[in-house]
């Protein structure tokens, strides 16, 4: 008797811890469950190079702790990466143009051929030997040879990434044996995205409570990536669409037929169309805009089919800001193409941008979030 | 103006009615007598300064027995008859002269055809009036020094004490109209749009846009307020805000907008297209549907826009506003309407659109002749583009009918003419017979 009593008192002590367990999960469930309900889904998309992953980390330094130095040295290997492999294209890009008309300014001094022939071949292996001194010196050397910076000139033809300047011109600074890279050229630092990336923050305003929690998801914009976008198109309160106005006159990573520009308009008009988005809001980025300024005084913006009835009107920074007008005028006019009329109440705003300018990213974030907010506010019929 | 009674004013005389002349305030404020200097020598200066008061202090509240019986304004050379009933010395011997020998408001015959100058009442009215206009220049110069105060502190501040100075700012301007030149003056007009650029919180925006609608801007700060930037924001905080803040976007807009040809150009964006069609939607808010009806007219003045306009579906979204507006915005429908009607896209829009010809007829002989001008000038161009189609929708809708009251009614001769030609058109498929089957006629028009 005594023990059948001890026994069932035994059972009965498990079952109530489990169901004490199993209650407590419930809540824990529940809760995580509400809290989600509050946390926004920002998306960053846009086609590859577009400046998503540049914007991902600038937010992570203005609303995260930011890089810790274990992290600014990680990017070491990629920063030397970076440099590798863009003077590997430019000298690979001057023996093809060589091979072309008005061939002799490409042709490099018999020295600098030497250099060039050992970094194409350090650039095609698979592991980077670090960056030194004697290396550093002989990039520079290349760097600096006529025939390279012409072949520079033409970059928009080659497949040259955008941080190349910077890195070159700071050489001397990146190859030390103490380098530590700043944030600065974090942000310069190339890496082609593959899967998706997250965060969650709160921004932090005049008022510290803003209350708001936003999950920013960045993702790889090359054409074999997006097949991963569509599993987050569910709940998204905005879509973030990087657009490198830079690119009209250059063509595509993944496919070198394809005009950059055109790509990113038929990739804007795809998004725009998704089901899924029909009540979010979309914050479009021109980005690159410092790139741009430089160009479009050079390049005439009517080399990209899209805009080949642009007509300039003057020079200088007038006409910076008519051909960004310009360009502005045609993405709106693609949105509202695209937009079918009962998603016309989408909010729709449109950025001028420059990712690596981290008072710009400030600044635009500052708008973004005071824009989604008013949202919440009027659909909750508050306002 | 205080509404004239006779006999609520022989009361007031017994009384001195509180409502009338506040006795014990007059005794306070010196009105009765003593401490106020400004009870001047010299009855000459005495009715200059008068005058002058009396017009500045337009729309205050004067007290009944200040107030001549006769032209109900302000006596300033109060007189009185024998019978006790004062009046403005000019107005009574206007009256005399008339032939007439009664006093106005007692109606009694004059015993005695002097008039004597009531000196005491003259005093009085002075006196007041005085007191008021002292208090409403201190106001005034209170109001002004604290605009001032308000222009200097945006000067130095951010973020939300900028927001709330911009309010004060605003609230100050709406409900005091002097200060607009004060603002002006102090260069306000260029710091407050020198806050509108491409980060520019709502906030900051609204306000500013608030504050600039209510002043006089010169060409100088009209063209910086052009500027593509600026605009943009405008746009974006039309788009967002409350239907206050639209209202005040779309007139600022607007006033941008006039005089000046190459405007449209740079303003009439997409975005501006779609947020006032959106605005001109809402029918909570009669005030907006005229705002943005009548930024839309000074826009589409501009041939390129038309295009843009039809292209982001104003027609049918036009067309279906009709039935319940109000004359005003009616007329500036149909204006929009016939507009586009000449353009291709705008014309197969109207087509294609199945409620306009319902709409349109529907109108006719109930809007103004403005209304059925541009109705009937809509209603030629699309039965002119497809005669087939449209006819016989306009007729099933009671077109020929309507035509016909037109025709015979009072209107003017260049509506009957039209009405007439249109009536033809629709009848060019149709045999008579046929014709006038379909047109549902009563007895009596067939």
């Amino acid at each position: 008797m005594g023990l059948l009593c001890s026994k069932n008192r035994h059972y009965t002590d498990a079952d109530t811890e489990e169901n004490a367990q199993a209650a407590e999960i419930e809540r824990r469930i529940e809760q995580e469950t509400k809290a989600e309900k509050h946390i926004q889904k920002l998306l960053l998309l846009g086609a590859g190079e577009s400046g998503k992953s540049t914007i991902f980390k600038q937010i992570k330094l203005l609303f995260q702790t930011g890089f810790d130095e274990a992290e600014l040295k990680s990017y070491v290997s990629v920063i030397d990466a970076n440099i590798y492999q863009a003077i590997k294209i430019l000298y690979d890009g001057s023996k093809e143009f060589a091979q072309s008309v008005d061939s002799s300014k490409y042709v490099l001094s018999g020295e600098n051929k030497v250099i060039g022939e050992k970094l194409s071949d350090i650039g095609s292996r698979f592991d980077y030997p670090r960056l030194n001194r004697e290396l550093a010196e002989e990039i520079g050397y290349l760097w600096k040879d006529p025939a390279i910076q012409e072949t520079y000139a033409r970059g928009n033809e080659l497949q040259v990434p955008d941080c190349t300047h910077y890195f070159m011109e700071n050489l001397q600074r990146l190859s030390d044996a103490n380098y530590v890279p700043t944030k600065e050229d974090v942000l310069y630092a190339r890496v082609r995205t593959t899967g998706v990336v997250e965060i969650q923050f709160s921004p932090v305003g005049e008022n510290k409570k803003s209350g708001e929690v936003y999950r920013l998801f960045d993702v790889g914009g090359q054409r074999n990536e997006r097949r991963k976008w569509i599993h987050l198109f569910e709940g998204v309160t905005a879509v973030i669409f990087c657009a490198a106005i830079n690119e009209y006159d250059q063509t595509l990573f993944e496919d070198e037929q394809k005009n950059r520009m055109m790509e990113t308009k038929e990739l804007f008009d795809w998004v725009l169309k998704q089901p899924c988005f029909e009540k979010t809001s979309f914050m479009l980025f021109l980005n690159k805009f410092d790139i741009f300024e430089t160009k479009v005084l050079t390049v005439p913006l009517n080399v990209c089919e899209w805009f080949k009835d642009y007509q300039p009107v003057s020079t200088g920074k007038q006409e910076i800001e008519h051909a960004y007008k310009y360009i502005k005028k045609k993405f709106e006019e693609l949105y509202f193409q695209s937009t079918a009329p009962d998603r016309v109440d989408r909010v729709f705003k449109v950025y001028r941008t420059t990712a690596l300018d981290q008072k710009v990213v400030k600044k635009t974030f500052k708008l973004v979030d005071e824009t989604l907010r008013r949202r919440n506010l009027f659909e909750a019929g508050l306002l | 103006m205080p509404m004239y009674q006779p006999s609520t004013r022989r009361e007031a005389d017994m009384k001195l009615d509180s409502q009338v002349l506040d006795l014990e305030t007059a005794v306070k404020d010196g009105i009765l007598g003593g401490g106020c200097g400004v009870i001047s020598t010299g009855f000459a200066s005495q009715k200059l300064d008068l005058k002058i008061m009396i017009e500045e202090l337009e729309s205050i509240d004067v007290p009944t027995v200040f107030i001549c019986p006769i032209s109900l304004e302000p006596m300033q050379d109060p007189v009185t008859l024998c019978t006790g009933q004062t009046y403005e010395r000019s107005n009574i011997l206007k009256w005399f002269s008339l032939g007439r020998c009664t006093c106005p408001t007692t109606m009694q015959e004059l015993w005695d055809d002097s008039v004597t100058p009531n000196k005491t009442l003259q005093q009085l009215i002075f006196s007041w009036f005085s007191h008021k206009y002292l208090a409403m220049k201190k106001r005034s110069e209170d109001v002004q020094g604290r605009v001032k105060e308000i222009l200097e502190n945006l000067k130095k501040v951010k973020g939300q004490a900028r927001v709330q100075a911009l309010k004060e700012l605003r609230q100050v301007v709406q409900t005091h109209g002097t200060v607009k030149k004060t603002v002006v003056e102090n260069g306000g007009v260029a710091l407050i749009s020198s806050l509108l650029g491409p980060f520019t919180t709502h906030a900051v925006g609204s306000e500013v846009i608030g504050v600039l609608v209510n002043l006089n801007l010169d060409s100088n700060s009209k063209s910086d307020l052009l500027q593509p930037a600026k605009i943009s924001l405008m746009v974006d905080i039309l788009n967002e805000g409350s239907i206050e803040t639209k209202i005040n976007c779309t007139k600022l807009i607007r006033v941008l907008m006039e005089g000046n040809d190459f405007a449209s150009e740079n303003v009439a964006s997409l975005s501006l297209l779609v947020g006032l069609l959106r605005l001109v939607k809402d029918k909570k808010h009669q005030n907006g549907v005229l705002a943005g009806l009548s930024l839309l007219k000074v826009i589409c003045s501009h041939e390129s826009i038309r295009n843009s306009f039809v292209n982001v579906g104003a027609v049918p979204q036009l067309v279906e506003l009709m039935p319940e507006l109000n004359n005003e915005c009616l007329e500036l429908v149909l204006y929009l309407l016939e507009l586009l009607s000449n353009i291709p896209e705008g014309r197969l829009a109207l087509k294609d659109c199945p409620n306009t010809i319902p709409n349109v007829v529907k109108l006719l002989m109930k809007a103004s002749e403005s209304c059925m001008q541009f109705a009937l000038s809509i209603l030629w161009t699309i039965c002119k583009f497809a005669p087939e189609e449209c006819a016989s929708l306009a007729l099933d809708a009671g077109l020929a009918a309507k035509l016909l009251l037109v025709i015979q009614s009072g209107c003017n001769p260049v509506l009957k003419q039209r009405s007439a030609e249109l009536l033809k058109l629709c009848s060019l498929n149709y045999t008579a017979t046929i014709f006038i089957s379909k047109c549902n006629l009563t007895r009596t028009i067939q």
